[in-house]
């Protein structure tokens, strides 16, 4: 028993990093909550959108941060949901719309998810060339757009309505406006990494991470990991896509170049410079190079890609655990620190 | 005793290179064996045909009566059959808590009973003082005791050691020897142990299988088989 007292010590301080990020996660929903009682106009009306790109970061961090496998691929499932909360407007309309299609787009995204990754996974498809196939479904995703206008509006991209929030017949808000859309986007943004939290303290998380640090050995141990692998992809396709739904009935419009290659790298970059290991960092990295990039646009219209690229490749170097990994390092020097003072 | 595991007419080619030739091999519950042979005898190649690393090509597989020949290996190891490689496989960026807890989590033990296990297992393999230390910081000894550990908390039936000694010092060697003899002696397992340390081989006093050019040349114990004409020609010959 003398052992375990010991030892406990050192694991508690491993858990206060995760603590540490959830109270991070607290200060920063408090903010957003806070927010539209300060500012209004454009920031509340755009920063829905930047957390739905956080989503989608958050569906990268969780696969290949957690488990190790790079996706670039993910804009590919984020405009499949834009799309198909467009159709579900123009074909559904016995019951809500935007209810229909934020339950269809996950389970698309993961059908989709789970049709790819059980073939590559179960075929021992690793690395390298499980990124070729990730870049073809933007790929795609971004032709079948482009290709099957009758449905999507081809080039000329579909325009989608605002959702509305209803309660059976007698109900019905308007999410029209900024702020109650602001506050129900967040809301998602906020159950949906809570939920992820909860799935990677658990189980599943660990054994994803193991994949990502010794494959072999966790097969060796008696896991499928390409059932690990495969699971972890639906949940991830299902999250772009979900955000995506929304994306598109906030911003009011989809276009085939949502699902390109393009769009996919950018959020490797943001999921590189929030910290892969971190969903809380992938989120926040997301939201604010997308204002930064937004900003720096308008700001500097020539330059502004440069000033992410270079921002991106200092990070690479420097950071290799992003800005969350940065943070995680200091956080363990100064408890080493202050347990050489105890 | 019941017969644990069972290979017949095991045989595995690779381009027409015979590496196993019909190895007829049994091992009884509870029992420790020792493998032995020069370098390219076949013997890595065989244990990887039980743990289902390599597919057999003619032959078969039984383990406690049933057949797993050509099975994936993680279903090999949910039977039971767990493998220790050549170099330590572990979780190098994790803690030594972590990598202990994976294996526990791949023993269908209930949630509650895990972390209790983790510190049972980490006390077997004396890993307990360095439970919230990154893997890569450990010796390479540690990390072979880590590893063997993990087979442990997996809560296997039959341990495939391959060269656990490889780079130990003297004395982690003679350690190492006394815990496969407590883990087979006190927790009934049972385990097959590749190994090239003579000193090592003698003091598990364990029988021993000598493999040479993919046949096993012969089996006894460890007496027996110094002593055999055959094994000192081919093996022992330029150090006994």
């Amino acid at each position: 028993m003398s052992t375990l007292q010991a030892a406990s010590p050192p694991v508690q301080a491993i858990r206060r990093l995760g603590a540490s990020e959830t109270g991070l996660a607290i200060v920063a929903l408090v903010g957003f909550l806070l927010l539209p009682v300060f500012v209004s106009g454009y920031p509340i009306y755009i920063l829905p959108q930047y957390m739905l790109y956080g989503v989608m970061a958050m569906s990268l961090a969780l696969l290949w941060g957690v488990g190790g496998i790079l996706s670039i691929g993910q804009a590919g499932f984020f405009a499949f949901g834009g799309y198909i909360i467009g159709l579900c407007f123009k074909w559904i309309a016995i019951v809500n719309p935007a209810y229909a299609a934020l339950l269809i787009a996950p389970a698309m995204g993961a059908a989709l998810a789970a049709v790819l990754g059980y073939f590559l996974f179960r075929a021992g498809v690793r690395a390298a060339y499980f990124v070729l196939v990730t870049l073809a479904i933007s790929i795609i995703v971004e032709q079948v757009a482009v290709s099957q206008s009758q449905w999507t509006g081809g080039w000329n991209g579909m325009y989608i309505p605002r959702m509305s929030v209803t309660l059976g017949s007698i109900v019905e808000i308007s999410l029209f406006d900024d702020a109650p859309m602001y506050y129900v986007v967040l809301t998602i943004v906020a159950v949906t990494y809570g939920l992820l939290r909860w799935l990677l303290a658990g189980k599943f998380g660990k054994v994803l991470i193991g994949i990502r640090e010794n494959e072999d050995r966790v097969i060796s141990l008696g896991f499928d990991t390409s059932l690990y692998k495969t699971i972890a992809f639906m949940v991830s396709g299902a999250l772009a896509a979900l955000a995506g739904a929304l994306y598109g009935t906030h911003a009011g419009f989809v276009s085939p170049s949502l699902g390109g290659v393009l769009f996919s790298t950018e959020v490797v970059v943001w999921v590189a410079i929030g910290g892969r290991s971190s969903l809380l960092g992938a989120l926040l990295a997301a939201i604010v190079v997308a204002w930064l990039s937004n900003y720096l646009s308008a700001l500097v219209p020539k330059y502004w890609q440069l000033v992410i690229g270079i921002v991106f490749v200092a990070v690479i170097i420097y950071f290799k655990g992003g800005v969350a990994g940065a943070f995680a390092r200091y956080g363990a020097r100064s408890n080493a620190g202050n347990g050489a003072n105890g | 005793m019941a017969e644990l595991l069972r290979t017949e007419a095991l045989t595995k080619t690779f381009r027409g290179l015979v590496a196993n030739r019909e190895i007829g091999f049994t091992l009884q519950a509870g029992d420790l064996r020792c493998i032995i042979g020069p370098n390219g005898a076949g013997k890595t190649t065989f244990i990887s045909m039980i743990s289902g690393h390599q597919k057999p090509t003619a032959g078969r597989i039984t383990f406690e009566g049933r057949d797993i020949t050509g099975l994936p290996v993680h279903r090999i190891a949910r039977m039971g059959i767990v493998r220790k490689f050549q170099t330590p496989t572990v979780f190098n960026e994790l803690t030594v808590y972590e990598n202990i807890e994976l294996a526990v989590l791949a023993s269908d033990r209930p949630a509650r009973r895990r972390r209790d296990r983790v510190y049972e297992v980490l006390a077997l393999v004396r890993l307990s003082d360095v439970v919230a230390q990154r893997v890569a910081t450990l010796s390479h000894g540690q990390r072979q005791w880590l590893e063997v550990g993990m087979l442990l908390a997996k809560d296997a039936k039959l341990l495939l050691l391959d060269e656990p000694t490889a780079g130990m010092t003297a004395e982690e060697t003679h350690s190492t020897g006394e815990l496969v003899r407590r883990l087979v002696d006190d927790l009934n397992l049972s385990a097959i142990i590749i190994e090239h340390d003579i000193n090592f081989i003698r003091d598990l006093k364990a029988p021993v299988t000598v493999f040479h050019l993919g046949s096993i040349l012969v089996e006894g114990s460890f007496e027996e088989v110094a002593g055999n004409e055959q094994v000192r020609a081919v093996y022992l010959g330029d150090e006994v």
